[in-house]
């Protein structure tokens, strides 16, 4: 579903990415862990074809990103650290533009359907500025699966949660899971993505430095495997 | 018609120089270019009979105008190639050219003036080629700015599109100027006549005074682009022993 | 270059999609604008504050501000679209925006598109508001060459907002957008200021459409010219 092959990526002087090999199959859910300046945002940005890489391949279902964009695009689902939504509308507005500029059919069966899904069904009608940073951030979530992406892209998905959002988050990852949706997700937090994810990365200075499965890792080991690699 | 297309060929033959020879020929080949133009301006050159030797202004004035023309061409050229391949290189180009255009730009803004006033009596007559010239000098300094003020990383990009657009908008300015000037009344002229056209001795001293002209516009690019890409280089190495500091 | 070429072939076929990413673009900022009006006020006000400080800057001759009063209109005009342009592009970096409908676009000039017609439209708005006020503050009759007034400002304001929202979108990633975004408007925007304020001067006058004919030429070529430049090289401002 996804490979990418020694992509690197420079930005003026800065490298972000030097050399990163990754191949993932359909339906699998991967944890990506490293410390801040890694580049796990570029690595994913390059893969929700924000950023063009300065070199290597990168394909999603087939496709090379670069070349062919708009065919990726709609495939994907991107969470980032800003919600890309808008304040002045309302959350339903919102889920109304997005579903617009995707081209959905039957769009309003499909909004509720998310808004159930994120429990913001009673907030729909109101502007988003009114919100909380954490109702914000599940309305960024519905936003990002409204399309029914094949390829769902979270950056830190975690931060700003409490904990009811954090585990309808988590079921939701685990829906998306069983109907092999693939989902990459970079975090901080270990324990959740541990549990979340069944395979993981460490990445770390711009390389990938360690690929394995999370089965049978309990999050001790892992850590102590964490701090190892990382420093 | 026909000095149009000598000039232009004449006009080919300096990139051609600035490429294939090496620094120190070139900058001994302008300064003597530069002497002898100088020379020949002042000593060779007869002076105009109707505005006397004020009219001597008009090598420099000319030279400086056909120089910053070119060097604005070479900006949209260097920005599209820039846009295109996405190499440093262009990118230097563009930035040199742009800088040295200004300074030429500048230099016509000057001298049109002093040449002006004791002709027609006034600093500043509208004049389309020199109101163009302003406008341009506008535009491009506006380019400068953009490339100091933007802090964002696609600083090149922005200043390569903004390259293109003011050189496509020199045709649309040129016609609206003149057809505004056509209201506009033309100063009087102080002395009656004006040029008498030019002789075979001022046209050889207005191309030697072009080619000084342009091997000094080649001379100063030349340099100029060493410098954007030895700064570049220098930014690489800081980096690199930032991050051997780090790990 | 190919991925220019796409741009011009989605334009040109008017695919379905492309289409309607410029309704839900264009919808939702409508939408935003409905509820805030800040846009269409702030430059409303500040074209009212120009026309009326030129006002007094120029005395109490009627006959010369007659004169001069379509210039104090477009130079007020050209001075408010600065504040529309410069709003338009932030309205997309709060939360990044502009990441997430890039993520949605087919093809980018989409954007664009949406972006330059709402603003031509505040812009339009903003005319009509404002004309009849230098009516009657200049003594001047426009409806007797509404018509050709109309095919004037129309074709100066679609040159405007091309012009200015692309600059706006630059100027967004300035330090000094404020300052930015007129320095590079203003000047490549001149053969525009001349010919509407020719045409304009020549409509009040009292010439007819023929006479002006020139002008209108000029604005035009001005138009279809930049569109497709800032058409071509929009994918190179946005993209990364």
């Amino acid at each position: 579903m996804v490979h990418l092959k020694g992509v690197i990526k420079h930005f003026g002087t800065i490298t972000a990415l030097r050399g990163i090999d990754l191949e993932l199959k359909r339906g699998s859910c991967l944890g990506i862990f490293g410390p801040n300046g890694a580049g796990k945002t570029t690595l994913l940005r390059i893969l929700a074809t924000l950023v063009r890489p300065s070199a290597g391949t990168v394909s999603i279902a087939g496709y090379d990103v670069v070349k062919e964009g708009e065919k990726v695009r709609p495939l994907l689902g991107v969470l980032s650290h800003r919600t890309f939504l808008y304040g002045h509308l309302t959350g339903y507005e919102n889920l109304q533009f997005y579903g617009r500029m995707f081209g959905l059919k039957k769009l309003a069966e499909r909004i509720t359907q998310v808004l159930q899904a994120v429990d913001l069904v009673t907030y729909a009608h109101q502007l988003v500025r009114t919100y909380s940073r954490g109702m914000q951030q599940r309305l960024a979530i519905a936003r990002a699966i409204l399309h029914y992406p094949k390829l769902l892209l979270l950056d830190e998905p975690y931060t700003g949660l409490d904990k009811h959002a954090v585990s309808r988050l988590h079921d939701l990852i685990v829906h998306l899971h069983a109907e092999s949706c693939t989902v990459i997700m970079s975090t901080h937090d270990l324990h959740r993505g541990l549990d979340a994810c069944d395979e993981i990365a460490i990445q770390c200075r711009g390389k990938i430095v360690y690929r394995g499965l999370s089965l049978g890792t309990n999050v001790q080991e892992f850590e102590q495997l964490y701090n190892a690699y990382v420093g | 018609m026909q000095k149009w297309w000598s000039i232009m060929f004449f006009l080919m033959i300096f990139p051609l120089i600035y490429l294939c020879i090496n620094r120190v020929f070139h900058a001994i080949v302008m300064y003597i270019t530069m002497n002898v133009a100088i020379m020949l301006v002042f000593i060779y050159a007869p002076t105009e009979k109707m505005q006397g030797i004020v009219q001597k202004i008009f090598y420099f004035h000319v030279s400086s105008a056909i120089t910053m023309f070119f060097a604005f061409f070479l900006v949209c050229v260097a920005s599209i190639m820039y846009l295109w391949k996405n190499s440093d290189w262009w990118d230097a180009i563009a930035l040199s050219a742009a800088e040295i255009g200004v300074v030429f730009c500048t230099l016509v803004l000057i001298t049109g003036p002093l040449w002006a006033r004791p002709i027609w009596g006034t600093w500043w007559s509208w004049d389309p080629t020199l109101t163009l010239t302003l406008v341009l000098w506008l535009i491009y300094v506006a380019y400068l700015m953009l490339r100091i003020e933007t802090y964002d990383p696609k600083r090149a990009r922005f200043a390569a599109v903004l390259g293109i657009i003011g050189f496509v908008d020199v045709p649309l300015i040129r016609w609206s100027v003149e057809k505004w000037r056509t209201l506009h009344p033309k100063p009087v002229l102080i002395q009656e006549g004006g040029t008498t056209g030019l002789t075979s001795a001022m046209l050889l001293t207005f191309l030697v005074c072009l080619g000084a002209f342009l091997l000094l516009f080649f001379y100063l690019l030349r340099e100029r682009i060493s410098v954007a890409q030895s700064r570049h280089a220098l930014e690489v190495l800081r980096h690199d022993i930032d991050e051997i500091g780090v790990g | 270059m190919y991925k220019n070429s796409n741009s011009f072939i989605t334009l040109m076929s008017g695919s379905k999609i492309f289409l309607q990413q410029v309704r839900a673009l264009l919808a939702k900022d409508l939408k935003t604008e409905w509820r805030t009006r800040e846009i269409f006020t702030s430059m409303f006000v500040f074209a009212v504050l120009v026309v009326v400080v030129f006002n007094f800057a120029i005395g109490a001759d009627t006959e010369l501000i007659r004169q001069v009063a379509s210039g104090v209109i477009w130079i007020a005009l050209s001075f408010a679209s600065v504040l529309g342009f410069q709003r338009t592009g932030q309205m997309e970096s709060e939360e990044d925006s502009l990441q997430g409908i890039l993520l949605a676009l087919h093809d980018r000039s989409a954007l664009f598109i949406a972006k330059m017609l709402a603003q031509m439209l505040y812009l339009l708005i903003v005319v009509l508001c404002i004309l009849p006020l230098c009516g009657v503050w200049f003594r001047i009759d426009f409806m007797t060459c509404i018509g050709e007034l109309c095919a004037t400002f129309t074709l100066g304001m679609l040159g405007l907002s091309i012009i200015g929202t692309f600059f706006g979108m630059i100027a967004l990633r300035t330090r000094a957008c404020e300052v930015m975004l007129p320095m590079l408007f203003l000047p490549v925007s001149i053969p525009l200021t001349i010919a509407a304020v020719q045409a304009t001067t020549q409509l009040i006058d009292g010439k007819s459409l023929r006479d002006i004919a020139d002008y209108l030429v000029l604005i035009g070529i001005f138009d279809i010219v930049f569109f497709f430049l800032v058409i071509i090289v929009f994918d190179y401002i946005v993209e990364e």
